[in-house]
């Protein structure tokens, strides 16, 4: 926390309408100094390596997959839900894609998204209006998306190497930016506006909130808890399209623990997980945040299993510190 | 266990609880401005008073739950030491809440020792259990209750007998009983008489709060009145007349508290039609014109939160029909509800009426969206505008739609979910206990804002358990009792003790609840 304060002087000085209470924008400036301190020793570090454009570049797309989940995702816990089959639904998703990988790039796209979008509306109609709790009823399309995945792909990673516009989600450039850290900035804007600018954002939020207040206040509950879940799905469609762009390959063993990722780049943002507080700003910097620390111990040659326990005490301190908070 | 229980001459003549102007202050509200009571060993001291005279806050001081502003709470002459429930326990002060308190899936000999569990080294002395219970069964009179049993199994009556057994175990010698008969048919209330003068023959004095007045000669020694967190009357006898006992539970007469009465337009808004979802409201038909505020009046449980969540669509009725403006509304779809044009102040604002930690600006324009909709994005300038317009014309303190509803006092807070449906531009508002939690003063506000509303042409129904509030403020007045509309009074003529006596059931033989609902 002895970052906040220097962080949030200054963003709070820029906007001076902003509303006093939030935690969520506190914490949110609190990221912003855990991003700067990353940025600041890596460059002391790893001069010449960490804080280079290049390098900045591709811990951008190296977010993009998990970024792009990350937003769904934080739609799903702002209603107080999880999602816990994101990572076999990109595999299932990035199958399906790959079934029509003769029909041509377009039909890939449509595949996958179409995956992503039934999945998640399984998952929907199962805690919307079947009552199961997201936990359960998410567990089960963990296992039930990759054991598709498997299924459908005969177990076989399919190429993609002829798709040079899904590879060029995954590889490209548009004016010296890589296609896929574009496409997840330009999804974080979409789920900003939406969740921050929209009837519908306010009415997910106040779902996640008070459900018994929503509905007396004529929100349509279950119709607000049904949408998140298909968002969730068609943003592991997107992200299915970005990792195969990537991989050029259509695998079914991809996406492994990309849920743990996405939710804890979603808490540590600032999102509550009890619901009715929800930052998509907190989630990008949460996503950038796992990235540069992925990135910056790497090149320090640091080893897998120090990189996890790293990741785990960032998860634990930042949860902490929301409790302190409260 | 204490020097008390050493002593059994002393315990005799000193009261097992005294308790001495006592005074409890919430934040903007006095729940309890000086109490005095005491309970003798062996003695029922039968509670009485109007809901919100401040029965629950005086339990939770003297079981030590709540830490009371100033006063005392002497059990067996020794002070209780404040803010911790297990001290009281100690004490021997036993509570049984209104809501059993049992866990279901647990068998009869665990929930008696839930918490306290005899032990053999690090293991539950499941066979000392089973044989305690037993015990305890059979000084209640009970050892037809199998120990092994499960707690949801057993009626209502035998779950009661449970908790009290559960008291007797941790060796009470002052029993709370909060509306214990409020669940329980007449047979079972019989058989609860029995354990309690079973338990008074063996010294231990028990506290009875009840609605049922016809309880109190049958069961009581003394009788204690509450009325607006003071004692009105304590220790009368228990024969004390029913019509005395009403009179001090109404209390001081309430002055200039309540605008002139809005008057009735002739066109009718609201209709509703033999609405009915068993088991709490029974068919059920009235009407609700412009301009007039029609009071729900019964006591709690008689089925009027329930009747309201029925017009509102928040329930499915099993059979009829809601009219607003002579059009029918679709059953159990609060959106369909507000789109015709009503409007709902639930009971528990905290819980169900606002979201505590949004602005204001946010908390009154949830309902009314639509409006702000331009293009997808909301129009946030026009929403918080709109929002501080409806806020300041209710008079709200602050009234800056950049504060967090959670900050606000209760007052205030309802004024908020009245500017919601405001904004909506509302034709029918459904208030449930509209100054629940709310200080004098707040009250005086809301009563203003109701009749206003009532003047520009809204149908307004309100139900309360205050029926000076009813008398004061509605054009006509309803009476329900166990799911029924009982009477109807009009509002100008209409008295306190007249809408209690037809709230409450009627004095015949067995005065407890006909039928079990």
């Amino acid at each position: 926390m002895s970052t906040a304060p220097e962080a949030a002087a200054p963003q709070r000085s820029s906007s001076s309408r902003l509303p006093k209470n939030t935690r969520g924008a506190i914490q949110e400036y609190a990221l912003v100094g855990v991003v700067a301190v990353i940025l600041i020793a890596g460059a002391i570090i790893e001069p010449g390596s960490f804080l280079t454009s290049d390098n900045m570049l591709n811990v951008l797309r190296q977010a993009s997959v998990v970024g792009v989940i990350a937003i769904g995702m934080t739609f799903v816990i702002a209603t107080g839900g999880i999602d816990l089959s994101v990572g076999s639904m990109v595999a299932a998703a990035s199958v399906v894609g790959g079934q029509f990988a003769d029909s041509g790039s377009a039909m890939f796209v449509l595949g996958a998204l179409g995956m992503g979008i039934l999945l998640g509306s399984v998952n929907a109609g199962a805690i919307a209006y079947g009552k199961v709790v997201p936990f359960i009823a998410t567990l089960a399309m963990f296992t039930m998306a990759r054991g598709l995945a498997l299924w459908i792909s005969d177990k076989q990673p399919k190429s993609i190497f002829d798709l040079e516009f899904v590879r060029w989600f995954g590889n490209g450039e548009v004016i010296g930016i890589p296609s896929a850290a574009v496409v997840f900035v330009a999804v974080t804007i979409i789920g900003w506006l939406l969740l921050n600018r929209t009837r519908y954002g306010r009415y997910v939020v106040a779902v996640g909130g008070n459900r018994e207040a929503a509905r007396i206040a004529g929100i349509n509950v279950p119709r607000i808890v049904f949408s998140v879940y298909v968002l969730a799905g068609l943003c592991v469609g997107i992200a299915a399209v970005l990792l195969s762009g990537r991989l050029s390959s259509a695998s079914p063993i991809v996406g492994n623990l990309y849920e743990l990722d996405a939710i804890a780049a979603v808490v540590i943002g600032g999102t509550s997980l009890a619901g009715g507080r929800a930052t998509i700003v907190g989630t990008f910097l949460g996503v950038i945040t796992f990235a540069l620390i992925f990135n910056l111990l790497t090149l320090m040659d640091l080893a897998v299993e120090i990189q996890q326990v790293t990741k785990g005490l960032i998860i634990l301190a930042a949860v902490l510190i929301q409790r302190r908070e409260r | 266990m204490s020097a008390a229980a050493t002593a059994p001459a002393a315990q005799a003549t000193r009261p097992v609880l005294e308790v001495r102007g006592l005074v409890k202050h919430y934040p903007g509200a006095k729940a309890l401005d000086g109490v005095d009571f005491d309970v003798r060993p062996g003695e029922v001291h039968c509670l009485i008073g109007p809901n919100g005279a401040g029965k629950s806050t005086l339990i939770k001081c003297v079981s030590g739950i709540v830490e009371p502003t100033a006063g005392e709470v002497l059990v067996s002459g020794e002070p209780l030491p404040v803010g911790e429930p297990s001290a009281s326990l100690d004490r021997g002060v036993a509570t049984i809440y209104q809501e059993l308190d049992l866990v279901e899936d647990l068998r009869v000999y665990e929930s008696i020792f839930l918490g306290h569990e005899p032990r053999r080294g690090l293991l539950l002395d499941r066979a000392r259990m089973r044989e305690e219970a037993r015990k305890l069964l059979e000084r209640l009179d009970h050892p037809n209750i199998p120990v092994d049993a499960k707690v949801g199994t057993l009626r209502p009556a035998a779950q009661q007998v449970v908790s009290i057994a559960r008291a007797l175990s941790h060796d009470a010698r002052l029993l709370i009983m909060d509306e214990p008969s409020a669940i329980l048919d007449a047979g079972e209330v019989d058989t609860l008489f029995d354990v309690v003068r079973r338990l008074t023959a063996e010294g231990v004095g028990v506290i009875y709060i009840s609605h049922r007045l016809d309880e109190v000669p049958r069961i009581g020694d003394r009788v204690t009145v509450l009325s607006d967190g003071r004692t009105v009357a304590s220790g009368l006898p228990a024969d004390t007349p029913r019509d005395t006992l009403v009179e001090k539970m109404v209390g001081r007469r309430v002055e200039q508290l309540f605008p002139e009465r809005p008057v009735p337009r002739d066109e009718v808004v609201l209709e509703v039609e033999g609405l009915c979802r068993a088991p709490d409201v029974k068919p059920i038909s009235f009407q609700v014109r412009a301009g007039e505020v029609l009071g729900i009046g019964g006591l709690v449980g008689a089925g009027r939160t329930e009747l309201l969540r029925l017009i509102y669509g928040l329930d499915k009725p099993d059979a009829g029909e809601v009219r607003v403006d002579g059009r029918r509304l679709q059953p159990g779809r609060p959106g369909a509800s507000i789109a015709a044009g009503l409007g709902f102040a639930p009971e528990d604002r905290k819980s169900q009426g606002l979201l505590l930690d949004w602005n204001l600006t946010r908390n009154v324009s949830l309902a009314d969206l639509g409006r702000y909709t331009r293009h997808v994005l909301l129009d946030r300038a026009a929403e918080r505008r709109d929002a501080a317009e409806q806020l300041r014309e209710l008079r709200t303190v602050p009234d800056d739609p950049d504060r967090i509803v959670r900050e606000l006092s209760g007052g205030n807070q309802q004024k908020v979910v009245l500017a919601r449906w405001l904004l909506r531009e509302c034709r029918v508002l459904l208030l449930d206990e509209p100054t629940r939690g709310v200080d004098v003063g707040a009250k005086t506000e809301i009563y203003r804002v109701i009749t206003d509303l009532a003047k520009a042409g809204l149908a307004v129904v309100v139900v309360s358990s205050e029926m000076s509030e009813l008398v004061g403020l509605c054009s006509r007045i309803l009476v329900m009792r166990e799911g029924e509309l009982v009477a109807e009074v009009d509002g100008a003529s209409a008295t306190e003790l007249e809408l209690l006596r037809h709230a409450v059931a009627p004095t015949d033989s067995d005065p407890v609840l006909e039928e079990n609902a």
